[in-house]
């Protein structure tokens, strides 16, 4: 790449950084960076600058009444939360396939069935009673490991998600679809790595690009959608 | 179980974020306590009305109570990613609500030192003192400069958007972008920040 191919990017790289560029060509940048380490270096050296602009703003002293309306509704989801953990495992099933708008994803776990192909088992690196299975998925290595109830999803070769957004999983059981609260994102080299607490009954696993703080129901088209074997 | 109040004010930020991500009202209450300042004054810089900011600022600190665990270390400090946060939900607000204009000005100091007396702690007060440090930063940037990073960062408006406001070819509203950030970065590894 010369000099003026790398400064057209580190322009851009600018205006990506302070969310300016439109969204097909900020999907254009990213998937440059993927492959340029000299863009990624500059994205880095170019941070603090942006993290110091909400920074510089005239502080404002919040309403107290904000504090007050925002803990009363934080304690209110604690004890519904507490309460919901205290009832038998089926009641935290939310029912969102019910839902027609967000049909299309929660659609596409339900109908999924195998996508991509089988790479094989793979026992290495999980104790006695793990099973792992490795797929080749949207051009993803896809590895899910399970250990008793627990599962691990962990991807490889994943396109980077813009600073706005990030990977929800969710899995699929008995028809139902729920969320895996552990949010994550992609490493610099492509990797990305989720926990499922609890794999009992799991029979597909689908990941999807969400906005920060993840949705409540998938919004986006899957990345990646993976049955489990039972 | 939620830690107690007194255990959670020595927790890091980054320690405090797996309690949230476990739904502990303490652990989040002193992340409030911490940043629900700098969340507020920045959704009030980017809406322009309190009633909107306080609006934008809960709906985030709920985003985040609800998320909790979502939060990625590698990605850079708890409070700049509960920033960006504030920021989208501030961003979305502002483009919900078509045809209020992004306040523009720096001229705040003034605002700043009339403000009623409150308690500084040092904390706040070496806060304030950067605050004031980084607004003189950007400030100092040639207006033409500074004038593209205000539309893009507390506007919301894009590159294409910007070039047609300013009445500017596109290359030249990114020229500016990144010749604005790159001084305010040189300005930051002078010891600024």
């Amino acid at each position: 790449m010369t000099d003026s191919d790398h400064n057209r990017w580190s322009e851009d790289l600018a205006a990506y950084m302070l969310g300016a560029l439109e969204p097909e060509e900020a999907a254009t940048l990213e998937r440059h960076l993927e492959g340029c380490e000299r863009c990624r270096e500059e994205m880095r050296w170019l941070e603090p600058a942006v993290h110091s602009l909400p920074e510089s703003v005239e502080r404002q002293e919040p309403p107290k009444q904000l504090r007050q309306s925002l803990m009363a509704e934080v304690r209110a989801d604690a004890k519904d939360d507490a309460r919901e953990q205290a009832r038998p495992a089926p009641a935290r099933t939310r029912r969102w396939f019910l839902k027609p708008a967000v049909g299309f994803a929660v659609v596409a776990l339900l109908v999924a069935g195998v996508v991509g192909y089988e790479v094989g088992k793979d026992d290495s690196g999980g104790g006695e009673g793990a099973s792992t299975v490795v797929r080749q998925i949207n051009g993803m290595t896809v590895k899910m490991v399970q250990e008793g109830e627990e599962g691990t999803l962990q991807l490889s070769g994943v396109p980077q998600v813009p600073p706005d957004k990030v990977l929800e999983a969710w899995v699929e059981r008995e028809g139902e679809v729920e969320a895996v609260p552990a949010l994550f994102v992609p490493d610099r080299n492509g990797q990305a790595e989720t926990r499922i607490a609890d794999m009992t009954g799991v029979e597909t696993v689908m990941v999807t690009e969400e906005p920060q703080g993840g949705s409540e129901a998938p919004t986006g088209e899957p990345l990646m959608t993976m049955s489990v074997p039972q | 179980m939620a830690v107690r109040r007194e255990k959670a004010e020595r927790l890091a930020d980054e320690e405090l974020m797996p309690l949230v991500g476990r739904k502990d009202p303490e652990a989040f209450e002193v992340l409030y306590d911490r940043h629900g300042g700098a969340a507020y004054s920045l959704a009030y810089r980017i809406v322009g009305d309190r009633a909107a900011a306080e609006e934008v600022t809960q709906e985030a600190f709920i985003s985040v109570w609800r998320s909790g665990a979502r939060f990625d270390a590698g990605r850079g400090s708890v409070r700049s990613w509960l920033l960006s946060v504030v920021r989208n939900r501030a961003i979305d607000f502002l483009r919900s609500r078509a045809g209020k204009a992004p306040k523009l000005d720096f001229d705040d100091e003034a605002a700043l030192e009339q403000r009623p007396a409150t308690e500084l702690t040092e904390e706040e007060a070496l806060r304030r003192e950067t605050a004031a440090e980084l607004r003189g930063a950007l400030a100092g940037l040639p207006g033409e400069q500074s004038k593209v990073i205000e539309l893009a960062y507390f506007g919301g408006f894009s590159h294409s958007e910007i070039a047609r406001i300013l009445g500017l070819p596109m290359g030249t509203v990114k020229g500016r972008m990144r010749l604005g950030l790159e001084k305010i970065r040189g300005e930051l590894a002078e010891g600024l920040a």
